[in-house]
Order: structure tokens, then sequence, then C-alpha cells
């Protein structure tokens, strides 16, 4: 599969803080790619880097095999790439209509924008029901549905997806993996960051390991699910 | 149907029923406006242009600091440079009343975005502290740059001319006052529904969700500060227009206060609620104008307790209540 996104030996700092150094790893076209690790380990960080919310020192980002290092974040979102950022930043004072609106801010097709909205309803029926209610009063299972569904907006062709599994339970974290690959299968290039090892092995089908900035270890996130010594040093022992 | 139309069309018909049910009000409501100089005395007259005066005023507090979320304490200077533009415009250039008005915003407005460029820096405290830094500047300059607009002496504003008739009382300016204001209320209408204005209230709730969604987050915001100069700038203009002479004590941060307390009353954030604040404060601070002590104290407590107790202001409240007649 020809590769969509790479990183090539890509630092990033906050301050004096280094919180990337060296990261290199590839996204091929089609595929869900796993960016798994400890809190603090840059996991966020890298996602932010490659969205341009947090400059990079060093490295290189191509995306289509073009460098996407000097561009604003509104021209990464308009290249194809939309972030679910982290902390579940839904617009909490706008109605979920509006919300949705905003994830198609570049966008000036009003026919497709319609489309899909109605492509987001078919993902997260739920948000039809609440279409003009308040963001804010959603239950966190859908705040997290909108904000898939308002990255979706963008019609990227990569998503950037930040710990959608966080603070759900169990059940909601299955229907939302779910979900996950159906847009995945419907052509939609993931690079998925997230806690919950086992659910992020199980889908995704290669997998980064992050420690400290650095990436401590990679391979197809089979091997690595049945790989013993890397489930005990890196990912708690699951 | 099929499902997708149903969505579609199920809020738009409730939305044009509480539309038509407003509309007769909102026409009958400009007939009576427009008719007011026919029945009324001259006063009258022209305590509706102080008001009108203060509607656009906040109409533009509001798009920054209500729809935008970027506190700015300087709008009294940019309702300054707009009368003393429009004034020396009138004065200098022999602009038409037109010019003067498009003057007086174009002016402010160049100056709003160099402000909103270097409020990018900051956030928050520290750019209400920087706002406001340049408002105090501006009205210093207004005071001590004597040849320009005639320092504490004040300055004369010669009566201003529409298609060549001059204006000299306050019902002549009247109609062009209040058809301005009008004009930048209808703006005002289509920016907060526009795309800008989703951006604008985007920017207002997370600067990095507002990135993440594409938003050129620094453009949007010297945007922002613009049009809101802009509106200031404007309402300098009318004020020009209906008034003989202007001094700079009343261009400082008290000012700025009363606008302010204006858009909280009514409901930050709201278009409906800047209209309302600026009218039902304006009458307030027009009935107290006899006993200034007590008026800043009244100001004062008015903002703290709505603060307090209506942090989202008149709006809210009375559009409910114009929701609840409409099901009757």
């Amino acid at each position: 599969m020809p590769e969509l996104l790479s990183l090539r030996d890509v630092s990033a700092a906050y301050g004096r803080i280094q919180a990337l150094s060296h990261v290199s790893l590839s996204v091929p076209e089609g595929a869900i790619v796993a960016l798994l690790g400890a809190n603090g380990a840059g996991k966020s960080t890298t996602l932010n880097v490659i969205s341009r919310l947090v400059p990079q020192s060093g490295g290189e980002i191509l995306f289509r095999g073009a460098s996407i290092a000097a561009r604003a974040s509104h021209e990464v979102v308009r290249a194809g790439i939309a972030q679910v950022p982290e902390g579940r930043e839904v617009f909490r004072e706008m109605s979920v209509r509006e919300n949705l609106e905003l994830g198609a801010h570049l966008r000036r097709d009003a026919r497709g924008v319609a489309e899909d909205v109605e492509r987001a309803f078919a993902y997260f029926p739920v948000l039809r029901e609440r279409y003009r209610q308040r963001a804010g009063t959603l239950s966190g299972g859908e705040q997290q549905m909108l904000l898939i569904a308002r990255a979706l907006m963008a019609r990227p062709a990569l998503l950037l997806l930040d710990e959608p599994s966080l603070g759900l339970s169990p059940l909601l974290v299955q229907q939302i993996f779910g979900i996950i690959r159906r847009i995945n299968e419907d052509g939609t290039t993931i690079l998925l960051v997230e806690q919950n090892v086992g659910v992020a092995l199980g889908c995704s089908s290669y997998a980064y390991i992050l420690e400290n900035g650095e990436i401590a270890h990679h391979g197809p996130s089979a091997s690595l699910a049945a790989d013993g010594a890397v489930q005990n040093a890196y990912l708690g022992g699951h | 149907m099929p499902p997708q139309q149903a969505v579609a069309a199920l809020p738009a018909r409730a939305s044009s029923n509480l539309r038509l049910g407003l509309l007769v009000p909102a026409v009958a409501a400009v007939v009576a406006l427009a008719l007011l100089p026919v029945f009324t005395s001259g006063y009258v007259v022209y305590v509706a242009n102080v008001l009108l005066v203060y509607v656009v005023l906040s109409l533009g507090l509001n798009l920054v600091i209500g729809e935008a979320g970027q506190f700015s304490l300087s709008h009294a200077a940019f309702y300054g440079i707009g009368i003393y533009a429009a004034a020396l415009g009138n004065k200098l250039l022999g602009l038409p009343l037109v010019g003067c008005l498009l003057l007086a915003g174009v002016v402010a407005a160049l100056l709003g975005g160099v402000i909103g460029t270097i409020a990018l820096r900051m956030r928050d405290i520290y750019l209400a502290l920087t706002t406001f830094a340049f408002g105090e500047a501006m009205q210093w300059l207004f005071l001590n740059w004597e040849p320009v607009t005639g320092g504490p002496n004040g300055l004369r504003i010669p009566p201003s001319s529409l298609f060549g008739v001059e204006i000299l009382n306050d019902k002549q300016a009247y109609p062009v006052v209040l058809g301005v204001a009008l004009l930048m209320l209808g703006a005002t209408v289509v920016i907060s529904r526009s795309r800008l204005g989703r951006a604008f209230r985007a920017v207002r709730e997370s600067d990095v969700a507002a990135m993440a969604m594409g938003i050129p987050v620094r453009r949007v915001k010297i945007m922002a500060f613009l049009l809101s100069a802009f509106y200031a700038g404007v309402a300098g203009g009318l004020f020009a227009t209906f008034s003989t002479y202007i001094h700079p004590e009343s261009l400082g941060f008290q000012t700025t206060m009363t606008v302010l307390t204006m858009v909280v009353v009514g409901g930050l954030g709201s278009t409906g609620g800047a209209l309302l604040g600026a009218v039902v404060f304006g009458l307030i601070s027009e009935l107290l104008r006899q006993a200034p002590a007590v008026q800043e104290m009244t100001y004062g407590l008015i903002l703290i307790l709505f603060m307090m107790f209506v942090p989202r202001g008149l709006a809210p409240a009375v559009s409910r209540w114009v929701r609840g007649r409409g099901h009757v």
C-alpha cells in the first residue's frame, strides 16, 4: 500500500522540555495504525505536531509525499488531515448541528456537506436525535461520537484519533471501535492514539510504542499482541 | 418523505412560524420608530438618536467580546476616532454625510485591526489591560493633539450635509441615524449567522478545537477586533451628524464601561441582547443624567447584580417569553 503519512526523525519540545525525539513512523493508505504508550510518552504531542498545533523542532513530516512542516493548521486540514483533539473538546455552547457545520468549516460545497451530515447520522444515529441540542448537554459517549463525526465533516483522507475510549464504559468502547472500523473500511485512513492497548491492537494493523518521546518498539499489531515481553515492558502486561 | 428531508423540514417550519410571529411586531416597531419625529418633541428625538448610537456601539462590542470572546476595553477610543474622523472629514475635506460615516468606520477599523494584531499575543486579563491602556492612550491623544482635536476646548462640528441638504437638528438627523442603525443591525444578524460568526463562537469556546477545525484563528481574531472597531467608528460618525460639539472627556473608560454594561445586561453573545441592553440601559442612563454621582453608582450596581444573578442577561428570558407566547 502506498504511504499516506510519514514522520522522519521528528522532534518537538515544549519550551526546554523535550517531548519527542527522532520519531519516525509511517501510515499506509487505508490502514489503521495505532500509537501506544504510557501517559506523557508523547502520543498526543505526535498528533499535535502532525496537525500543526505544536511546532516541530526537527525532522520531516510528509503527507502524500509533500512536506507539511511549514503549513499552518488550517492548511493541514484543507490538505486532508482532520484531528479529534484530546480532552473531549466539543463546542459545548453550540448545538450538535453547529458543531458538525464547524467540522466542515473549510468546505464550500453545501450539498456535499449535507450528504456528510447524513453519513454522520448513519454512523451515529443518536446524533440525529440530538441535532438541535447543545453539545454540552450530551453524555460522554455522545460527545465522543460527535467529536468523531465532526472531524469526518472535513472529509479527511487521514483521521487522527486521540483516545476515543477515554472515560467510556466497556460496552460503549466496543461500539465506538466498531464504528471506527467501519469508517476505515469506508476509505478513511486512521492514526489512533490509545491507552486501551487491547482494543487498539485488536483493530489496527500496525502499531508503534512510544516511550519518553521515542519510538521504543514497533511491529504488526498481531505480533505485538502475541509478544509477552513487549506487553510486559511497555503496555502494562495486559 | 425520506428521513433526510424530514429532519431538514421540521425545524425550518417551526422557525418560520416563529419568524412570522416576530415579523409583524418588528415591522410595526420600525414604522413606529420611523414616525417618531412626527409625534414627539425634539428632546425625545435627541434621546432616540443617543440610544441608536448606543445600539450600534453595543452591537460592535458584542461582536468582539460576546461572539468572539476577546476582551476589548478600548471601545470608547474607536468611538472617539469615529467622531473625530467624521467631524474632520466634514470640516476639512468637505465630505458629504455618507463619506464621513464611511471614513469614520474605516479609520476606526484600521486601528482596530492593528490592535487586534497586537492582541493576538495575549489573552484574558492581559488582553483586557492592553486594550484598556490603548483606550486611555487614545483619550490622552484626543486631549492633547490640539491642532486636530481641539484638545480640552473640544471641537465644534459643522453641520453635515446629505444630498446637499444641511442637517441642522436632531429631527433631521434622526432618519439617517435610524437607517444606519437598522443597517448595522441587519449586518450583525447576517455576520452572526455566517461562517465567520460561527468561527467567532468556535474561537470563543476553544482556540485549540477551533484550529483543529481548520479555522484560521489568528485571522478570525483580528477580524473580530476590526469589525467591532468599525461599528464603534460608525457610531461615532452617527454621533457627529446630530451633535455640534465633542469633548474628549466623554471618550474614556467610563463610556466603554457603559457599553459593556449594556452588552452584559442584554446578554453576552446575543445580538438581540445587545439591542435590548442598549435601549434599556440607555434609557436608565438618560433618566439619571441629572445626578451623575447616582448614575455611576447605579451602573456599577446593575453590572454587579447582573453578573451575579443574571449572567446570561435579559435576552434568554425575553426570547423564552416570546416563544412561550408563540405557542398560545
